[in-house]
């Protein structure tokens, strides 16, 4: 059975730690047990926004798709401009852990003048294993645009995890 | 004055020295440990800390979570939780629940358990949830470049977090693993080697990966923190792997699954396999 002991002492060693951003210590002569428990980490840091970039809409519903690479697609009838990105976020923590990651699959957006539109969201890989410089993952999707759609700034909030098993 | 401006100077200094790392935005975390096991009444704490460059209020909450047969974890609703599911949401306590941090700031999280009398034994366990709470200014769109006329521009806000699981044990559980077919297959994001893991007993198990070629020192692949929960009996463990990788665990490999390091490292279950 696994034990999980710790003590409140070394948790405070450890946050003293993280919060001189584990500079070196600062050195004293005495003599004693020093004891300090490094706790495993993950660190989760977002670098880049999904972003869809301008869109103008025609006559009839289309799409506009953004791969997990940030490349787009821009469907017939749409006038596309500025450029795409995939978001991506950068995951940190023990070299070889297995982090899954995910998240919604799709969001609304609400534009500022009335109208929604609809977004998929895909994303990059399901699991990541960490290297010794971490790991990432994107988030690609494809965005219905519909006929005519109202014109204005669409916001919209999705959720994404990553999780250690 | 020329006395103000030193202070200040040595003010920035202080507060921009250690803060030389890219921008990042609003809500980046650290969370440590990784995972909590509780066997008793004893609780432990958990560090969060806003690894970000500017403060961010995160909540912290416990969610239920399911393992899949493919190894990935499904949310569940909580009117859909089972009542052994509900009984570990109970029985965890944590505090605080929201917390304000200013950049690289961390933050204890106390996390107690309480047993009530009568508990069945077994392993219960929900997932703890670190997630920053978006500003409400956050929302607006970067694109300044809309054309006059008729444009639409999107802006697509992540409200992204971390989750660690807390289990606690109540009695005393055992559990074995099997390790079955290994194989790598093509998947939509590249190759991935894939193996099957079996799991009886009557609580998770949790370890390491490590495939070796026979007469060959260096592993060809380590996977840490691979676990099997009680609600399945069985997974499929896919990871991705870049190409060259994956032609090489083609062939005869020795798979070893073993316990965390933190105790011990025991071997689970190893065995030979031929890697189609």
């Amino acid at each position: 059975m696994r034990k999980f002991g710790m003590k409140r002492a070394i948790v405070g060693a450890a946050i003293a730690a993280l919060a001189m951003n584990a500079s070196a210590a600062h050195a004293a002569t005495a003599t004693g047990t020093a004891t300090a428990k490094i706790l495993r980490q993950i660190t989760l840091t977002n670098t880049s926004d999904l972003q869809y970039a301008t869109i103008i809409s025609g006559a009839t519903a289309s799409t506009v798709a953004v791969t997990t690479a940030g490349a787009r697609t821009c469907g017939a009838g749409l006038t596309c401009t500025g450029t795409t990105t995939a978001a991506n976020f950068n995951v940190a923590g023990t070299d070889g852990a297995v982090v899954l990651v995910g998240g919604d699959a799709n969001v609304t957006l609400n534009g500022s003048l009335g109208g929604t539109m609809a977004s998929t969201l895909t994303y990059s890989a399901a699991n990541i294993t960490l290297g010794a410089t971490g790991g990432s993952f994107q988030v690609g999707g494809t965005l219905s645009v519909g006929a005519n759609q109202t014109a204005g700034d669409y916001t919209g909030t999705f959720n994404v995890t990553a999780n250690y098993q | 004055m020329p006395r103000l401006f030193k202070g200040f100077g040595l003010f920035f200094a202080l507060a921009f020295g250690g803060a030389a790392l890219p921008v990042q935005a609003a809500g980046d975390l650290l969370v440590a440990p990784t995972r909590v096991v509780l066997d008793g009444s004893r609780g432990t704490e958990v560090v969060l800390n806003n690894i970000g460059a500017e403060p961010a209020t995160y909540r912290i909450s416990l969610e239920i979570k399911r393992m899949t047969a493919v190894g990935g974890l499904d949310e569940i609703a909580e009117e859909n939780v089972s009542p052994a599911e509900r009984t570990a949401l109970d029985m965890i306590a944590f505090s605080p629940r929201r917390v304000t941090l200013p950049p690289n700031q961390p933050q204890v999280i106390r996390v107690g358990v309480r047993i009530p009398e009568g508990t069945p034994p077994g392993e219960y366990r929900a997932h703890m949830l670190f997630r920053a709470v978006p500003d409400a200014a956050a929302a607006v769109p970067s694109d300044s470049s809309k054309p006059a006329g008729g444009g639409v521009s999107i802006a697509l806000t992540p409200i992204y977090g971390i989750t660690i699981p807390v289990i606690v044990r109540v009695g005393d559980l055992g559990a074995e693993a099997v390790i079955g077919d290994a194989w790598v297959a093509e998947t939509p994001d590249g190759p991935a080697f894939n193996f099957d893991l079996t799991r009886s007993g009557n609580r998770s198990v949790y370890g390491d990966i490590e495939v070796t070629r026979p007469g060959a020192p260096e592993p060809l692949l380590i996977a840490r923190g691979i676990a099997v929960y009680p609600e399945v009996a069985a997974r499929q463990v896919s990871l991705r792997v870049p190409p060259e990788l994956a032609a090489k665990l083609k062939g005869p490999v020795h798979i070893r699954y073993s316990e965390d390091r933190e105790i011990g490292g025991g071997t689970i279950d190893e065995a030979d396999r031929v890697v189609k």
